[in-house]
């Protein structure tokens, strides 16, 4: 069985290695230190069972960053998808260099979230003109001292790097929507608010799909940004997993602590992930789009 | 056949890969007799250019070391590069950009080499001229793991131009003066802040040295913080910074939002100032000048206590030996260093390349130096305060620690959340506990 299937084992060798070496090594590694006080340097460590996840699920950052995980969910996926989806509407009906423009607005996705978190800092100063002149009319904000208006920059900045990549896969999906079903639902009398819902919607919901959990993803993993606007701060209102981990493990130099809350991070998302999975299916089945 | 083919290759390679393996004898030398030293040195072009230079004129004169000088690389921190490094077993044997605070981590770890049971290091102090600098720099385990590169007190910078319009001539030096700065201040300029600093509502460890321990540090006339695993902070001197804080806010003196060079713009007229910003400001704000539109002066303190020989927090960083180095290569590092100290004129260099304090006893009456703080006058203050700074914890969770004193402390007291007293109780018990565990 296994000489009849060598050249397909042959083919599949290099992803097998690469999951091997780069997934299930460190796994099982991660799995075995975060039962471990392990700091990363010194040569002796303790075992300590599972008084990392205990420690670690009554820790206040732990716990903003479960929180702050979905709060950053529910703020960067609505103005992700209706961001991504208008440049998407725009492209789609562009006659012509619709490839150009969406070559445009990929590109903030190529970008280093350093750069731009710091564009935004400078953006937001108190001495900037927006600011400037958002004083000249009354309006003061704290923008990244604010727990809310942190966690909305944040978002509002990770929105703006995947706009471009999701409208590229909706551009796909409203491409693939055949002019022909407009036509003959126009000559039926179908409104335009019957159109959205019954036509493109549905028929959109394959790549709405991708995206939104894509996008779900996303809000797992948000590190760069708030690393360099806000540091989790203030107090632990934008603390997501990744600045968590990275915290314990470099900062407090405590990996196998660190190495509990990336196992308590990975279930967390998913699970996630799993369930609204679920609900997106449940969704479109109900619905008769699946 | 082709598994035998394959199998010889695998083999081959092996065999190619132990041969060269065995060009290096496993103790720091290799087969010609010559012991190499890696030294990582701080990821800016002008400290590589430095330590290049040394490590060039050291190589002349001792032709059996050699001293490979590479950037630490900051991937995403020079001290997380560090850790790997050493987790990776492939640390350096030593490296420069070393705080105290890291020091004490990797110390704890077993990572280091206590530098003193090295041959040579009495004489290297004895030599550079640092008894006195050294002294503070002890751990508490009575070792020294960090040669001391500079040792940089922090100073405060006022706005003397918007000082002068004020009515004084000179930056203010207690509490209730300050105070009275900022009444005026905000009576004639009702935009401008006293201290427009947005990392003081921010809890990072690390932001606490150039706000608080300034103040504490002063405040307490150099008390210690944490005594080895004992909180021994002075609680009145640290309840009074927080206060001040507060006066501050109340006055309406602070700004916790982040603003882009807000000294510079004088929308903050007082603020912390490290050397570096000098080179900064030359190229950036050529029309800073000392004296003219800037003063630096010591913290201020409480009302009553002395304004004379005011303490602060010393921004330190210096030179590790790592514990995975063998005995040839820690001798040929104290001796890469001795090299380095002995010499005055080497010091000089550093202080032209980095505008950086040596950290050495006679750094403002050695007659090398007097040139170029005579050249530099903005600097000298820095060099005069080298015996009253204070450096940095040297408790291994110093992190964990100061985001305590950040979190529950600095940040709501700045933002009127906390009154000072609460503020400075709940931060206390909870470095109390993280001490516990």
């Amino acid at each position: 069985m296994m000489k009849k299937n060598g050249t397909g084992w042959l083919f599949a060798s290099p992803y097998l290695l690469y999951g091997i070496i780069f997934f299930a090594v460190p796994l099982i590694w991660s799995l075995y230190l975060s039962m471990t006080d392990w700091n990363l340097i010194s040569p002796v460590y303790n075992f300590k069972g599972i008084d990392n996840f205990i420690e670690a699920v009554k820790h206040p950052g732990v716990q903003a960053a479960f929180f702050v995980t979905f709060k950053f969910m529910a703020a960067f996926v609505p103005m992700v998808i209706v961001s991504s989806t208008l440049v998407a509407l725009v492209i789609h009906g562009l006659p012509k260099f619709k490839g150009l423009f969406l070559i445009g607005f990929f590109l903030p996705y190529l970008a280093s979230g350093v750069v731009s978190s710091l564009i935004v800092k400078g953006l937001l100063s108190q001495n900037s003109a927006l600011n400037v002149f958002l004083r000249g009319i009354g309006i003061d904000i704290d923008w990244l001292s604010t727990p809310l208006s942190a966690l909305l920059v944040v978002a509002a900045i990770i929105a703006w790097k995947f706009t471009g990549y999701y409208a590229l896969i909706l551009t796909a999906g409203f491409e693939s929507i055949s002019k022909d079903v407009y036509e003959a639902a126009a000559i039926d009398g179908v409104s335009s608010s019957q159109r959205f819902w019954k036509i493109t919607l549905p028929l959109l919901y394959p790549a709405l799909f991708t995206v939104l959990i894509l996008s779900i993803g996303v809000s797992f993993g948000i590190f760069t940004e708030v690393y360099q606007l806000t540091g989790g701060g203030p107090n632990y209102a934008t603390n997501t997993w990744q600045m968590e981990i990275f915290k314990q493990a470099f900062t407090n130099l405590s990996a196998g602590y660190a190495s509990a809350v990336a196992i308590i991070a990975s279930i967390v998302t998913f699970a996630a992930i799993l369930i609204i999975r679920k609900l997106l299916e449940i969704w479109g089945k109900r619905n008769g789009w699946v | 056949m082709k598994f035998k083919k394959t199998a010889s290759l695998i083999l081959t390679a092996l065999l190619a890969a132990s041969a060269l393996a065995g060009c290096s004898k496993g103790d720091g030398k290799s087969a010609d007799g010559k012991t190499t030293i890696e030294f990582w040195a701080a990821p800016n072009p002008t400290q590589q250019v430095y330590w290049k230079e040394m490590a060039k004129e050291f190589e002349k004169k001792n032709p059996k070391i050699d001293v490979k000088v590479s950037p630490i690389k900051e991937s995403p921190t020079s001290e997380a590069s560090i850790q790997s490094a050493i987790a990776g077993k492939s640390a350096p044997t030593m490296s420069e950009n070393i705080n105290r605070g890291f020091a004490a981590q990797l110390a704890e770890s077993k990572a280091l080499v206590p530098l003193n049971e090295i041959e040579g290091w009495d004489k290297l102090i004895k030599k550079r001229n640092m008894t006195d600098t050294i002294k503070t720099w002890k751990f508490s385990d009575d070792n020294q793991y960090v040669m001391p590169i500079y040792s940089n007190p922090m100073l405060f910078g006022w706005r003397i131009d918007v000082l002068k319009e004020l009515g004084y001539n000179e930056p203010p030096k207690t509490y209730s003066e300050v105070i009275d700065v900022t009444k005026k201040l905000k009576a004639k300029y009702p935009d401008k802040y006293l201290w427009a600093k947005g990392d003081l509502a921010d809890p990072t460890a690390w932001k606490r040295w150039f706000d608080f321990f300034m103040l504490y540090d002063a405040a307490s006339n150099g008390n210690n913080f944490i005594e080895g695993d004992k909180f021994v902070a002075k609680d009145k001197a640290g309840e009074e910074v927080l206060k001040f804080m507060d006066d501050l806010r109340k006055e309406d003196g602070l700004l916790t939002k982040q603003a882009t060079d807000p000294f510079e713009s004088a929308l903050g007229i007082f603020t912390d100032l490290g050397p570096w910003t000098f080179s900064y400001w030359e190229e950036k704000f050529p029309e800073m000048k000392y004296n003219k539109n800037f003063a630096l002066s010591l913290p201020p303190v409480p009302d009553g206590q002395s304004t004379k020989n005011v303490n602060t927090f010393a921004d330190t960083k210096g030179i590790v030996v790592y514990a995975s180095a063998t005995e040839d290569e820690r001798k040929a590092a104290m001796k890469f260093m001795n090299f380095v100290y002995s010499n005055p004129e080497n010091d000089l260099k550093w202080l032209e390349t980095t505008k950086l304090p040596p950290a050495r006893d006679d750094l403002s009456s050695n007659e090398s130096f007097k040139a170029f703080f005579d050249k530099n006058p903005e600097l000298k203050p820095y060099a005069e305060a080298v015996p009253n700074a204070i450096p940095a914890i040297d408790n291994a969770k110093f992190n964990e620690l100061q985001t305590h004193i950040g979190r529950l402390a600095v940040n709501p007291v700045v933002k009127g959340e906390v009154d000072p007293e609460k503020g400075w109780k709940e931060m206390k018990k909870a470095i109390k506990e993280e001490l516990k565990k």
